[in-house]
């Protein structure tokens, strides 16, 4: 059974997978670091991604075309930040609780839509992006099929995070974002406009998850169901988290849950006789195990999570 | 803003208790026409497990000359009250949609044992509770058969959620008619652990494909659209589940397994018009109509008649399909 796992086409279809399952974790994970970067936590990510999946499914199902189906998508996930947005950075409320009413909300507006959507209707689809092989890089055994024969998305994911940690490090726009979320009130004295830095913040948190849930949808599926993200947005923020707060850092960690759910579902189909229950923890424990790893070095930025309200002590 | 806000949202929550109560013409006055209440975890309009209730329910009540009352959402929390109010409203009828009501109908039913209860899908019986389980295996059996006769690489993929009794005597059976067409065929099986993640039953499918699988049958729900689009994208064969699916992969389909819970319930309510009802776990197959199989036409005509012979040696009791609950 093991010589089944370690061959070399095993490992390149195994990693493929791995990298299919993390490029939504990666882009709603991407979308929450920018958020959280400028204090504002988002447990909504959840909602946005099945915003953003749900609208990418029905525009492209009424404008018959891809490109419709994603900006209808960015969109989607955009109003979901939003609403978020005016509850914690205008109305200055608990971000959590926020947060989990409108993954709630959400699941019950998609669902519904949805159902008014296929109402009387069979099955429908939509069409998915074809997959563009990289030229010279997509030819690298293992890795090359598995990063560079994708979509357009996961080439635009890449572009965003080499272009995130180059803001976050070499811009000054990237520095008082950090400040924003590390301690406000002293951003604020030297002249960065706080809030609108966190609505900055918001919008790509909003666009960059719909995509996510958009990604499922356009490249993936091409049909919508109920409740499809499925914990997705839960572990997007985990992402976050085990990456410590750093864009490289949440590619690698959604990587990480990529590989551990392609293991899981294959060591099931290899009639590894271990429960699906126990495999299905696999992900779950992973993440554990790696922040016990991480355990002491807190990274968090510091006004997370706080509502700032200006010029109030 | 913020009153407007709250007001707001007091009013929907308002409704929301209002709208949950019930939506029948229960006004509690004992009538001369026998009373049936049905109760389900999910709304009556959601085109799938409820919906083909309500409309079972209703098209028997208007058979057999009942009125019928119904409760939606009901959380598992929630079901023995909802018995218990129709119980004491004087209902004669009670129906409890899906396994989880079987247990709080044992408990209800002890404290009312003039009211009569049905359970669909549940394993609970007593004095006056009978619970109908529809015989998914033979579906399967019959769809393994299918499969085993069309696989070339001789090997097989199911896919599955949750492995909840109903849903691991199909994949049982599926192994076992695939078996009994040829016996060293192969049976990779997968479990979501999910009815919604749609993305990683495709993931299931694809691990299969890439092993050398080529007709996958799932039994998952919505989620199982995953497991037949990744069919249709490798252009294999796929088995479909619960609705006529051919339209989600017209090239690729087999067949689908339809479970009739219409059929059902007339058969339940049947007992009570006739006073045969009797408290027991009955068993509904492909004899009484309440699980077929729809094939396609992708079937070459050797293949229709192999599976049209094991439905005929099943209705007619001469082949005999043991539902197999044990996972391996």
């Amino acid at each position: 059974m093991l010589d089944e796992i370690f061959t070399l086409s095993f490992l390149t279809v195994f990693l493929a997978a791995a990298v299919r399952l993390a490029i939504p974790l990666m882009y709603g994970g991407l979308g929450e670091l920018i958020a959280e970067r400028a204090g504002i936590l988002n447990i909504g990510m959840e909602g946005v991604m099945l915003s953003g999946a749900f609208f990418s499914f029905a525009g492209a199902w009424y404008f018959h075309s891809t490109a419709m189906g994603l900006l209808c998508g960015m969109l989607g996930g955009l109003v979901v930040s939003l609403v978020h947005g005016v509850l914690t950075i205008r109305l200055a409320k608990d971000q959590s609780v926020s947060g989990l009413a409108l993954n709630m909300l959400m699941l019950g507006v998609t669902s519904f839509l949805f159902k008014l959507m296929s109402d009387g209707q069979t099955y429908q689809q939509v069409d998915t992006m074809p997959e563009i092989a990289f030229p010279v890089l997509s030819k690298i055994p293992v890795i090359g099929e598995a990063f560079f024969q994708r979509d357009l998305l996961s080439y635009l994911l890449y572009v965003l995070i080499l272009a995130s940690v180059l803001f976050f490090r070499f811009t000054n726009c990237g520095l008082n974002l950090i400040a924003v979320g590390e301690y406000p009130r002293a951003a604020e004295s030297a002249g960065v406009p706080v809030h609108r830095y966190q609505w900055a913040a918001m919008v790509c948190n909003g666009v960059l998850g719909g995509i996510g849930g958009a990604y499922l949808v356009l490249v993936q599926l091409g049909v919508f169901t109920e409740n499809m993200i499925s914990g997705r947005g839960y572990i997007a923020l985990a992402a976050v988290i085990l990456g410590r707060y750093t864009p490289v850092g949440v590619f690698g960690s959604a990587l990480l849950f990529g590989v551990a759910n392609a293991l899981q579902i294959r060591l099931q189909t290899i009639g590894v006789s271990i429960s699906p229950y126990l495999l299905a923890m696999l992900p779950y424990v992973v993440t554990l195990l790696a922040m016990l790893g991480a355990a002491g070095k807190n990274s968090q930025p510091e006004s997370m999570g706080k509502p700032y309200i200006r010029g109030v002590r | 803003m913020k009153k407007m806000l709250s007001g707001l949202l007091a009013g929907t929550m308002l409704f929301s208790l209002t709208a949950c109560q019930s939506g029948g013409e229960d006004s509690g006055e004992k009538k001369d026409t026998l009373q049936v209440a049905l109760c389900m975890s999910g709304p009556a309009n959601d085109q799938g497990w409820n919906q083909s209730a309500y409309e079972g329910a209703k098209a028997a009540c208007d058979k057999y000359g009942y009125e019928l009352s119904y409760s939606e959402n009901l959380g598992a929390a929630d079901i023995a009250a909802a018995f218990a109010d129709y119980a004491i409203a004087g209902y004669d009828v009670i129906i409890g949609h899906g396994f989880e009501f079987g247990d709080p109908a044992l408990e209800v039913a002890e404290t009312y044992p003039d009211v009569k209860f049905i359970c669909t899908e549940a394993s609970a019986s007593a004095e006056n509770v009978a619970s109908y389980v529809m015989a998914c295996e033979q579906t399967a059996y019959v769809e393994g058969i299918i499969a085993a006769s069309m696989s070339e690489s001789g090997k097989l993929g199911a896919i599955g959620p949750i492995q909840g009794d109903s849903l691991v005597k199909i994949i049982n059976g599926y192994a076992e008619g695939a078996k009994s067409v040829s016996a060293d065929i192969e049976v990779q099986t997968a479990w979501t652990n999910s009815y919604v993640d749609t993305q990683l039953a495709q993931e299931a499918a694809n691990a299969m494909i890439e092993s050398g699988v080529d007709v996958i049958k799932h039994c998952a729900n919505a989620c199982g659209n995953g497991a037949i689009n990744a069919a249709v994208a490798a252009n294999i064969w796929c088995q479909g589940d619960s609705y006529d699916q051919s339209s989600l992969a017209p090239e690729n389909i087999l067949d689908s397994a339809l479970y009739n819970l219409d059929v059902v319930l007339d058969i339940a309510l049947g007992t009570v018009a006739d006073g045969t009802f009797k408290g027991d776990v009955y068993n509904l197959g492909m004899a009484e109509g309440a699980v077929e199989v729809l094939l396609s036409d992708n079937l070459p005509q050797e293949v229709v008649d192999k599976a049209q012979a094991a439905v005929d040696a099943i209705k007619s009791g001469e082949l005999k399909i043991v539902p197999n609950f044990t996972v391996e």
